[in-house]
């Protein structure tokens, strides 16, 4: 944008033109936002320190929702499973979105764009539907145990996928990897072609190439693509209801509970808040990592000049 | 390549399984396949149930996405033509529905309307979609509005042309169709959204709740039916949402979906 600062004359009326009222434009969603979005936000953090009642909360002003639910004995019980289960489903994302990404990026030729709309498609493909699908392939007459009985491989259907972290995360891996894909493929776009031939001719092997020149330029998206998949998955509360085991609650599912079942929602909201806490602490880590590194090693960094 | 076959195959095999036993001539989910029949789309179709689930969801995906497109049309164009040091704040207060988990936002809007003693409804629900779609109409149309030469409006306006005149007559006709795309991406994803709506739906149904409802059921062959109508009404939009966006621009820069994405995830 050839925003002039010191232009001057009918320049600088045509300039003030442009740009002086633009930012009304955004008045309306702003003032939307702020009533619809920032102050509920705001409320509900006071809704987090009042004392419930049923299925609403009153005054005065109390600390005990929070005690609560940190000396509560299934607080870390549930807080490692969600953090487990955001782990693995980030790591595996990450694990199948970089290939997949690289070869869309440097070797799918034509067949780029249709494997992209293939990933955007399976981007939006309905959540639900998901989570009911799996259930479906993993149940004791699903597909698979279906296929290991025919072929004589068990005598009885398997539990050993349906209600397990196991068939948590493949479904939580199902609904993400599309975006994992499409933000490190957005990743890839940035890096020239000539940088990996480069490496190359200098004799650097595949193995080589992705540990000193690909995956050091990719860790932002890959961090920021680490982060959402955490996020996402940790929270969830409806994959662990329909693919979960007894064991294998969730903070989400302890919130719901609290909205819907127990009617305690400042415990809920308390529960929502230390959460989104954590999630705040985990993405502090993973940018103080990624700040450590960028200090350590100035070299081996290449420029882009778009 | 290999990985990404087997990605492509883990991602649409299992919806595929779906898919197929919606047609199937008997209850079981079971193989073998015993044949094709119609008759839980007809099961299904003569439901009262579906039948307002499918318009409640048909009424906010529509209306959520004509909202969308106006806000959020407007909101790219000032952030995108501003140089104010609002701006990045704005952005990021834009962004942030998708950045906290959608159960925080359900749980803080449930609160908020019952703290105002405003009846959940399907308004409720389409205040919540506005919210969680906004972001991603906004990251497409911000980078398709932000591609635009300037020089072109500039000269507009050098012409006597007012800002409105410059917005309809010279930005508008350079994006309209990538905006048309994101709106049909953000009836998609209005159309199947559970996470939060779950909070504050109040008495009314959606197609998502419906199957919800259906899981709670356990073995209930119509959810087949309707997980297939469900992806189908994801899939279209996502499918004119592309085509849209790959049409070539006045200014001959053949641009789409996948650059907008790239560009604005970059």
């Amino acid at each position: 944008m050839s925003t002039g600062q010191a232009a001057a004359g009918p320049l600088a009326v045509l300039h003030r033109r442009l740009h002086a009222g633009p930012l009304l434009a955004t008045a309306p969603a702003t003032i939307g936002f702020a009533l619809l979005f920032l102050v509920p936000i705001g409320a509900f953090a006071v809704y987090s320190f009042l004392t419930a009642g049923l299925f609403d909360a009153s005054g005065p002003l109390t600390l005990a929702n929070y005690e609560e639910v940190i000396n509560s004995d299934v607080t870390p019980e549930l807080a490692t499973n969600s953090a487990l289960v955001g782990l693995f489903t980030a790591v595996i994302c990450l694990l199948i979105g970089f290939p997949v990404a690289y070869f869309l990026r440097f070797s799918a030729g034509r067949y780029q764009i249709l494997i992209l709309l293939l990933f955007v498609v399976a981007m939006f493909a309905s959540y639900l539907v998901r989570i009911y699908a799996w259930r479906t392939v993993l149940g004791p007459q699903g597909v698979i145990n279906e296929a290991l009985l025919q072929l004589g491989i068990t005598d009885s259907p398997v539990e050993l996928f349906l209600y397990s972290r196991t068939a948590i995360v493949i479904a939580l891996v199902h609904i993400l990897l599309p975006y994992v894909v499409l933000v490190l493929f957005a990743g890839f776009r940035l890096m020239p072609a000539s940088l990996l031939e480069a490496a190359q001719d200098l004799g650097a092997g595949t193995v080589q190439r992705w540990r000193r020149v690909i995956l050091p330029a990719m860790l932002e998206p890959a961090a920021s693509a680490f982060l959402f998949v955490f996020v996402l998955a940790a929270a969830d509360y409806v994959t662990p209801q329909f693919l979960g085991g007894p064991g294998d609650a969730m903070l989400g599912v302890k919130i719901e509970q609290d909205v819907t079942a127990t009617g305690n929602w400042p415990r809920g909201a308390a529960t929502a808040f230390l959460m989104v806490l954590g999630f705040l602490l985990v993405a502090a880590i993973v940018s103080a990592l990624l700040r450590l590194r960028h200090r350590g090693r100035r070299r081996g960094r290449y420029r882009v000049a778009t | 390549m290999l990985v990404t076959i087997a990605a492509l195959a883990f991602l649409f095999l299992p919806l595929a399984v779906v898919v197929l036993f919606s047609f199937h001539s008997s209850a079981g989910l079971t193989f073998p396949f015993e044949g094709f029949s119609l008759q839980w789309y007809e099961e299904v179709l003569g439901s009262e149930e579906f039948r307002s689930a499918a318009r409640n969801s048909l009424v906010v995906a529509t209306a959520t996405s004509v909202v969308t497109l106006l806000l959020g049309t407007l909101t790219a164009y000032g952030l995108t033509r501003t140089s104010s040091r609002w701006r990045v704040p704005l952005t990021l207060l834009f962004f942030l529905p998708v950045t906290l988990p959608g159960i925080f936002v359900g749980l803080a809007l449930l609160v908020y309307f019952s703290e105002l003693t405003i009846t959940l409804s399907l308004l409720t629900v389409l205040v919540a979609h506005c919210l969680f779609v906004f972001p991603f109409f906004l990251l497409i149309a911000h980078a398709a509005l932000s591609r635009t030469d300037p020089a072109l409006e500039e000269a507009a306006a050098d012409l006597g042309a007012g800002r409105w005149a410059v917005f309809r007559r010279v930005t508008l006709p350079q994006v309209w169709p990538v905006l048309l795309g994101a709106s049909a991406l953000a009836f998609a994803l209005s159309f199947d959204e559970f996470i939060i709506t779950f909070f504050v739906v109040g008495p009314d149904s959606t197609l998502p709740l419906y199957i919800w409802s259906g899981l709670r059921r356990n073995t209930d062959p119509s959810i087949n039916t309707v997980s297939t109508m469900l992806l189908i009404a994801t899939t279209v939009p996502c499918l004119i949402a592309y085509v849209l966006t790959l049409r070539p621009r006045s200014r001959g820069s053949a641009s789409d979906l996948k650059t907008e994405l790239e560009a604005s995830a970059a």
